[in-house]
């Protein structure tokens, strides 16, 4: 079996797993992200022994802190009130295991944890899509800062398009944020089209590969292995995290793609990341104790050949010539762009101006809020610099209260300049008595500022 | 009147006990070969001048078990397995007998595939064949659907009556299938032998006109009469460690947070008592190769005793693993920790002037004097014990959990006491109390604490209930019961009084009826199943347990 990376090949090979349930957690007592989603899942991996081989080590979680959550979000009105206790043990839990991994101790790692992120945004007011943080987002960040690397991928595998990830990463051409997804026409969060292809600076550091309903195992590995692979080879990603979603599943109940547990396993196998985190997946018998069974051999460089669905039989699902010709259509069309990504970047600058502004309206079918929102990024002539970016949001709940907020926010990578007018930025508006919330996130310097108009006072994460 | 015997490695050990107090003990070299006859002369040493009537009880330990495995002479087992979808079952190292059967269940107890009956026929008819007397079947989730494993078993027994069969859920319920696999062949494989040897017990015992009842400890703590024990052979391993365990426990404090240190001649053996619970292993115990399901205290042998080798290496000592001998200051071939302790007054055994010679010659090497010399052995020897202790802490408070309240719970936990038991070098303790700001406690009878341990023990069990209203039936993971539950609204009080109700039937199986009472719920958890947003059923989950302790007869507890 050729499953391990290059760089990891020689060392004793252990993956790192977190299995943490929250079996004392949900969002409401019928909803699909409640304390039964893992139980059968639990069931399946302590029935198979898997925590007693000796190719897994298993971690125990611990809380995230608020200011690895403050790295990451302008929450408002404050983190502490959006996340719970179990938010910031699955955020924790993929620090653990970022932790391990940084530190050689294990070769791969798996957050089996709950609850999920990918649709958590920079901004966050409430729960959007199941998610209140963005899980993966928070680790990338935590490693940057703390191990000091540049560049990530991020292969989100959920069948969802996971648009907070892709919000929050959107500028920054050190990562590579890559979503196969349900073709957003037809599944929320109705986005993840070929067209959004990041930022001015960033063209191409995100790529989304739409994929039409039904599609089965061969189809997700043909754009694993002619465009997901290839791309990750050009990047040179000093880390790979695989948001992995268990929602392609040919049995869930909130989705239609037809992906298989072996379909996973390949999946992983192929990919190799370094870190996968789960994402959403609410087939809870059917589907999560076959998938995570097969994704955790995988990952451990074991045998997965025997892992099966109870009515699955090989060749089960197949692609008509449609779907063929639609998929290797999206694929072709986006090694272009992979290709022209340098021009792209150069043409898209130009006609930016000083700044890139948009517009964007965000739902958070969960908590039902309307977000409008301004994003403005400097367009800084340091080639090496993303950019500082400011946000304005104004966010009504049902009710019909506002809250409204302006963030500034420095990239880890910024220059001097960025740095100084950014904090010019947040300073100006802290008398501007149009936002109840302003922030100021410098990745640059791990220092995180929310400042409350109302109260006049200062939180300093 | 109580009686405890606890047979350990070098030595058995016996106690009597009378209203609290140790009025006699004894011990003898144990002879592996011949146990009962250790056994009865320890006892005989202590019941000399003892009415017989006045016995109230008898428990002892046994190392028979752990021998018979760790020298590959129990009984040959073959096993058969309906491994289903998962793992390649090729993949599993549980012996070279293993027939592997087409057929599934899955984790609620369906049928995912049927059994195929042939297969099953074709294996029992090799097994026979090639000489084998015993076999385990099991199934993967077999513990929450019988059927499959008693076909086997039917099957296997119709094709060749001369196999004995153990079915995988009789062997234990809890999940985890290699484990219980492991664990039915490991039983099957001791329980003739053992048998045997209980019934040897029984009547050495009643020869000596003694009509109190007899238990046996096993590796949780927990004691089991001997006529139910030939059930559960295998919870008899390890049951030393547990001896001594239990023996602190009685004579420390109840209720403390305690360091069992245990030095013998080239290991030492520690545990934790928390809060005054001794610290079970969260997985079963490993035997030999084999990890089983077998509840057994977190004991961690350290290679590190009172005869172990010293060697110089610069100006640093290293300790162990291997034995150098008795002490050179009891005529032994070279320095030990026991010659450093005599020379440094901390113990009284052996001759001074031997000690010195021996500690001058590692000086020697170390460029040192003989005084300084000892010194650097004794502090290896309390670093090394220091960093194995904390270890086990830590790895106490790493253990994986699965829900926020126990993320958020676990605080940091540190010993009150450091206490010392068996024959070896006490010495240690105090340095070791001291470096962890605890109290270093050698208590009154410290060298047969084991003895005393095993004498005033308490019968341990443990219930794991699982319902499924959905499907309508329950399981009870420690011996495989089922039943049906009719009941749509079957809740969580519901399942807690049924669960009490199971206990006091198990306890009664296991013959320790008046205890069930003592059972308490530690977990008990509701899921609601949610099929298309509304409710279909619930996985009701409930633990009851009889956590290790002592006997309401032992008043002598907590004397320092
Ligand atoms: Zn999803
Ligand atoms: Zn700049």
């Amino acid at each position: 079996m050729t499953t391990l990376r290059e760089e990891n090949r020689g060392r004793a090979r252990k993956m790192g797993l977190i299995f943490f349930p929250a079996f004392d957690w949900a969002i409401t007592p019928t909803h699909p992200e409640r304390e039964e989603r893992l139980l059968y899942t639990k069931d399946q991996i302590f029935e198979e022994g898997l925590m007693d081989l000796p190719e897994v080590e298993e971690y125990k979680p611990r809380l995230a802190e608020l200011k690895d959550i403050a790295r990451v979000h302008f929450c408002i009105p404050s983190v502490e009130s959006l996340v719970t206790e179990a938010h910031l043990i699955a955020a924790g839990s993929t620090l653990v295991l970022a932790d391990a991994y940084m530190k050689k101790d294990i070769t791969n790692a798996f957050a089996l944890v709950r609850p999920p992120g990918h649709h958590s945004m920079r901004v966050a007011h409430g729960n959007r899509g199941f998610c209140n943080v963005n899980n993966e987002a928070i680790m990338v960040e935590y490693i940057r800062r703390k191990y000091g690397i540049r560049r990530v991928a991020i292969i989100d595998t959920d069948v969802h398009h996971g648009d907070g990830t892709q919000e929050i990463f959107y500028h920054d051409p050190d990562v590579l944020f890559i979503s196969f997804h349900q073709d957003g026409r037809t599944l929320y969060p109705g986005s993840g089209f070929v067209d959004e292809q990041g930022g001015p600076k960033a063209i191409g550091r995100t790529i989304n590969i739409p994929l039409p309903p039904e599609t089965p195992d061969e189809g997700i590995l043909y754009v694993l292995e002619e465009l997901v692979l290839p791309i990750l080879k050009d990047f040179r990603p000093q880390l790979v995290v695989n948001s992995a979603g268990q929602d392609n599943h040919y049995t869930d109940p909130l989705a239609n793609m037809r992906f298989s547990a072996q379909g996973y396993a390949k999946l992983n196998e192929m990919l190799a990341p370094d870190i996968a985190v789960l994402e959403g997946g609410y087939a809870i018998e059917t589907a999560l104790p076959y998938v995570d069974c097969g994704i955790i051999l995988a990952m451990a460089g074991l045998d997965y050949s025997n892992v099966r669905e109870p009515d699955f039989v090989p060749g089960k699902f197949t692609m008509s010539r449609t779907m063929e010709a639609n998929i290797v259509g999206t694929v072709e069309y986006l090694q272009g762009i992979w290709e022209a990504r340098d021009e792209l970047t150069e043409t898209a600058v130009e006609r930016a101006g000083p700044f890139f502004r948009r517009r964007k309206n965000i739902f958070y079918d969960t908590d039902g809020i309307q977000e409008k929102q301004t994003e403005s990024v400097k367009m800084c002539p340091d080639k090496s610099c993303p950019g500082y970016m400011t946000i304005d949001t104004d966010a009504v709940r049902g009710y019909g209260m506002s809250d409204s907020g302006f963030g500034v926010f420095v990239p880890l990578f910024a220059c001097k300049r960025c740095r100084e007018e950014a904090r010019e930025e947040y300073e100006a508006h802290k008398t501007d008595s149009r936002y109840n919330y302003v922030y100021f996130q410098d990745k640059n310097s791990d220092n995180f500022r929310l400042y409350s108009t109302r109260m006049h006072n200062e939180r300093v994460y | 009147m109580l009686i405890g015997i606890d047979v350990g490695g070098t030595t058995t050990d016996a106690v009597l006990i009378d209203e609290g107090k140790v009025i006699n003990t004894s011990k003898v070299p144990t002879d592996h070969d011949h146990l009962l006859e250790c056994l009865m002369s320890a006892l005989d040493e202590i019941v000399r001048d003892i009415s017989p009537k006045k016995i109230e009880r008898v428990v002892l330990s046994t190392t028979l078990i752990t021998n018979l495995i760790a020298e590959g002479k129990a009984d040959p087992v073959a096993l058969i397995i309906e491994p289903g979808p998962g793992m390649n079952p090729e993949g599993y190292t549980l012996g070279s007998e293993v027939h592997i059967i087409r057929g599934a269940i899955d984790f609620r107890g369906r049928e995912i595939q049927a059994l195929d009956e042939r297969q099953v026929q074709n294996a029992a008819a090799k097994i026979s064949e090639r000489g084998y007397r015993k076999v385990a079947v099991v199934s993967k989730f077999g513990q929450r659907n019988h059927t499959h494993e008693e076909t086997m078993r039917e099957i296997v027994q119709r094709t060749s009556p001369d196999l004995q069969v153990e079915m995988g859920h009789q062997a234990s319920g809890r999940l985890n299938f290699p484990r219980r696999s492991a664990t039915a062949m490991l039983k099957v494989a001791a329980q003739d032998k053992y048998r045997e040897f209980a019934d040897q017990i029984t009547k050495a015992v009643s020869s000596r006109n003694i009509e109190a009842p007899i238990y046996i400890l096993k590796a949780d703590g927990g004691t089991l009469p001997l006529a139910t024990s030939v059930e559960y052979p295998v919870e008899t391993i390890f049951s030393g460690p547990a001896a001594s365990t239990m023996g602190v426990l009685a004579l420390t404090p109840p209720g403390q947070t305690s360091v069992v240190v245990d030095i013998g001649g080239t290991t030492t053996d520690l545990a934790l008592i928390l809060d005054g619970v001794p610290l079970m292993s969260s997985e079963g115990a490993k035997v030999n190769s084999y990890l089983t399901h077998i509840r057994a205290f977190a004991v961690k042998s350290v290679a590190l005793g009172g005869d172990s080798r010293v060697r110089a290496s610069g100006d640093e000592v290293t300790l162990g693993p291997e034995r150098a001998g008795p002490a050179y200051c009891l005529g032994g071939p070279e320095p030990t920790p026991t010659d450093a302790m005599r020379l440094l007054n901390m113990i009284a055994i052996g001759e001074r002037v031997l000690a010195e010679e021996a500690m001058a010659n590692l000086g020697k090497d170390l460029g040192c004097s003989a005084g300084e010399a000892a010194q650097k052995v004794v502090d290896a020897a309390v670093e090394k014990l220091l960093s194995e202790i904390n270890g086990m802490f830590l790895a106490w408070e790493l253990e994986p959990a699965y829900r926020v309240w126990e993320i958020l719970q676990k605080e940091k936990i540190r010993p009150q006491n450091v206490v010392g038991v068996g024959g070896g070098s006490l010495g240690l303790v105090p340095l070791v109390a001291e470096r962890l700001s605890a109290r270093g406690i050698i208590p009154e009878n410290a060298t047969v604490a084991n003895a005393i341990g095993a004498a005033v023990a308490r019968p341990t069990m443990t219930l794991t209930f699982r319902a499924d209203t959905e499907r309508g039936f329950y399981t009870v993971a420690e011996d495989g019961t089922t039943g049906e539950i009719r009941d749509r609204k079957f809740g969580q009080k519901e399942a807690e009084s049924m669960a009490k109700k199971l206990i006091v039937e198990l306890a009664g199986k296991m013959g320790i009826k008046e205890y069930a009472s003592e059972a308490v719920v530690t977990h008990s958890e509701v899921f609601n199943m949610v099929r298309g947003w509304s409710t279909s059923g619930r996985i009701l989950d409930v633990s009851m347990q009889i956590p290790a302790g002592l006997i309401p007869e032992w008043t002598g507890g907590g004397r320092v």
